[in-house]
């Protein structure tokens, strides 16, 4: 947040003397105004010769911090938010649609967690093939273990690329991956550098098709090896991937979805990986899982902000 | 003897008088279970302690209902406080379409037990419920939007966006009771603990400490998630460096909470409130085991007094700072029962235990999450 000295300009009561003031008393930015007592300081403010012009200050200087947190809205200003912004983008998968109501919700986290092979990824590139086809809205896709296929992705679209394709086919076709982007991302510090950049382009509306989908294929391989060793260096930075994700999310109205991969739990029963501390991050969780030999997946709810855990769906992954 | 001291021993009111005041003043509050096993009133601070899911924000959403829903309404009987309240959202997972159905249906709930005399006819009124043409009783949009209108929301990304709420709080409250004439009765927080390891993290960074040998690579990594977690070059700026670790400035978690403290007290003297303040644990997880041990040896440098309630052998780690723990005054806590289809005979509920830590009741309440997120006491029998 900014020393004082830099609000100078725009305020006129937050002039040199009243940053002494402040200064005399351990205040440099308007962060140490945030801890500071402000009863106090208008007690130390009154006792000033110039009292009144402090006093005005220190109004000042609350006025800034007013604008440093999100506005207070009441339930129905939420709920028309909710209502136009939010949307919810169908997979073009049956059975998850079906399963969350409708599809991917945007403003949400969603979360696919499964054991290797249980298809995370193949319902990745459907929900980006889907969006991208049939929301007119362009698809961030990072990528980080090189399983991005753009041959799988044209599957889903119901064209695969051979050299029958005619012409308006073949201009689809084109359209979808151009709304597809993908980026190779293989640790965590690239991911923050990629989604500032996006939120950046996003609020000076550089961005020239509407983001509406975001997938991190897969959040726990960049997050793992941040993990464990001493301190908590790692699960802050875990924590802040969140938030920053919810922020995207909530503020740019993006469905994100993520996938984690299971480890052993207690008793050998497999379970997500990242711990306690990520459980709280996401708003849905799927388990996935697939049938031996068969392409047959099977889906459940682990949670979901306003649905039971527990319900359970089946869908088929097609072959290519 | 003086006049005014004699006055100021005869007192200005009697015991009698006194209760009246205070009991319309400051009285109980309709909470929903599990937090309706005392009487909380405003000035209390309740702490809903439980791993994650637990049902803590779905109390949080049934305790708004109960307050914003008017006692009486054109005859029907809601059994609500009909006042305002503030929603703090540190984890940004709520959900206004949940408290949406949650509402509509207690409204068409209340408005249907009103009716039970004719089964009939509500079976009509629950068909026509989405057509909303109900001859009887229409769904009752100005009421609707009344209670929703109550119903006030924030969420915060950081720990400096909750201070910036907290500390021009007052003026927002001035403004609601401008607006909407009704004071605001409980505060709530979802989830106090949302921000403790990025605001931990501070002390652990290498800042400001002296002669501490670090490789380079430690040194850009340490600097990377500095710029990451938030951490400014604030005093370089403000003309005061001391070092070259000097810049990387964030305050404390200690200090954080401290102010968080104090401002909410100061709040609660002007506008008398009840706070409640769900907290997410899960640390005392088997899988954490190490690390809880690690932490503890931090917390045991950091403050004394967590140590004294650690050897109390709570049933989940505690890692709120001191200060925060003082201020508590009640605190239940939450579990979901191992499996949650224990209860066979309705499909759509969960099993909960809840149990008051403090002050500590010594017995397991159960619970169950009904259809339209209804919480309901579960007997013993059962």
């Amino acid at each position: 947040m900014a020393p004082l000295k830099s609000l100078e300009q725009e305020y006129s009561f937050i002039d040199s003397n009243f940053q002494k003031f402040c200064a005399c008393r351990g205040i440099f930015t308007v962060e140490d105004f945030l801890l500071c007592d402000l009863h106090s300081l208008t007690v130390f403010a009154e006792q000033e010769p110039n009292s009144e012009t402090l006093k005005q200050g220190i109004t000042q200087v609350l006025s800034v911090i007013d604008g440093q947190h999100q506005p207070w809205l009441n339930g129905m200003d939420l709920l028309a938010d909710t209502i136009q912004n939010k949307h919810i983008l169908s997979t073009g998968c049956e059975g998850i649609d079906m399963l969350l109501g409708g599809g991917l919700h945007e403003g949400q986290l969603t979360e696919l967690v499964g054991p290797s092979s249980s298809g995370k990824t193949q319902v990745c590139l459907q929900a980006a093939s889907n969006v991208a086809k049939n929301h007119m809205g362009s698809v961030m896709y990072l990528d980080t273990c090189n399983s991005f296929s753009a041959q799988r992705v044209a599957c889903f679209v119901g064209l695969a690329s051979n050299l029958t394709l005619d012409q308006a086919k073949h201009k689809i076709l084109q359209n979808v991956m151009n709304n597809i982007l993908c980026r190779s991302v293989f640790d965590i510090f690239t991911m923050f550098d990629v989604l500032n950049q996006l939120e950046f382009n996003l609020r000076s509306q550089k961005v020239g098709n509407h983001v509406r989908l975001l997938i991190i294929d897969s959040i726990s391989s960049l997050i793992t090896p941040i993990l464990g060793g001493n301190g908590s260096q790692g699960h802050a930075l875990m924590v802040s991937a969140g938030y920053l994700l919810k922020k995207l999310a909530h503020e740019y109205n993006i469905a994100v979805l993520l996938t984690n991969h299971t480890v052993g739990g207690e008793g050998g029963i497999p379970k997500p990986a990242l711990g306690e501390t990520w459980k709280t991050i996401p708003h849905v969780r799927l388990l996935l899982s697939r049938d031996r030999g068969n392409n047959i997946c099977s889906i459940s709810i682990i949670k979901h902000s306003s649905m039971a855990s527990g319900k359970a769906a089946r869908f088929t992954i097609y072959g290519l | 003897m003086p006049i005014s001291v004699k006055r100021w021993i005869d007192g200005d009111e009697t015991a009698a008088e006194m209760l009246a005041r205070v009991s319309t003043e400051r009285s109980v509050l309709l909470l929903p279970p599990p937090l309706h096993r005392l009487p909380l009133r405003v000035g209390n601070v309740v702490e809903l302690v439980g791993p994650s899911p637990s049902a803590k924000t779905l109390i949080l959403i049934q305790a708004a209902i109960n307050m914003i829903l008017p006692n009486e309404w054109n005859g029907v009987h809601y059994g609500g406080m009909e006042r305002s309240v503030m929603f703090i959202d540190l984890d940004c997972r709520f959900s206004i379409l949940c408290l949406s159905e949650m509402l509509k249906h207690r409204i068409l709930h209340s408005n249907g037990s009103m009716n039970k005399m004719n089964q009939k006819q509500k079976d009509i009124d629950m068909h026509n419920c989405d057509a909303r043409r109900k001859p009887n009783f229409p769904y009752d949009e100005e009421l609707y939007s009344m209670c929703m209108r109550r119903f006030l929301y924030v969420r915060c990304y950081d720990s400096f966006e909750f201070l910036a709420t907290l500390k021009t709080l007052h003026y927002q409250l001035q403004k609601e009771k401008e607006v909407e004439h009704s004071s605001i009765h409980l505060l709530m927080i979802d989830s106090i603990g949302a921000f403790h390891w990025v605001d931990r993290a501070s002390s652990f960074l290498p800042l400001g400490v002296t002669n501490r040998s670090h490789s380079v690579l430690r040194f850009l990594l340490d600097k990377k998630t500095a710029i990451i977690l938030g951490y400014k070059v604030t005093r370089e700026k403000a003309g005061h460096v001391k070092g070259p670790w000097r810049n990387w400035e964030k305050p404390s978690l200690q200090s954080e909470f401290e102010t968080v403290v104090q401002e909410i007290r100061k709040l609660v003297q002007v506008h008398p409130m009840l706070i409640i303040a769900t907290k997410a644990t899960g640390f005392g997880d088997r899988t954490f085991a190490n690390d809880a041990s690690r932490r503890n040896s931090v917390l045991d440098t950091l403050d004394t007094r967590n140590v004294a309630s650690n050897t109390r052998q709570l049933p989940y780690q505690e890692y709120m700072p001191s200060v925060w723990q003082s201020f508590v005054t009640h605190r239940v806590l939450v579990q979901p029962s191992g499996d949650h289809c224990t209860m066979v005979d309705h499909e759509n509920q969960s099993l909960y235990f809840s149990e008051w830590l403090l002050p500590s009741l010594g017995f397991l309440d159960k619970f169950i999450v009904q259809d339209g997120g209804v919480l309901a006491q579960v007997t013993a029998s059962t």
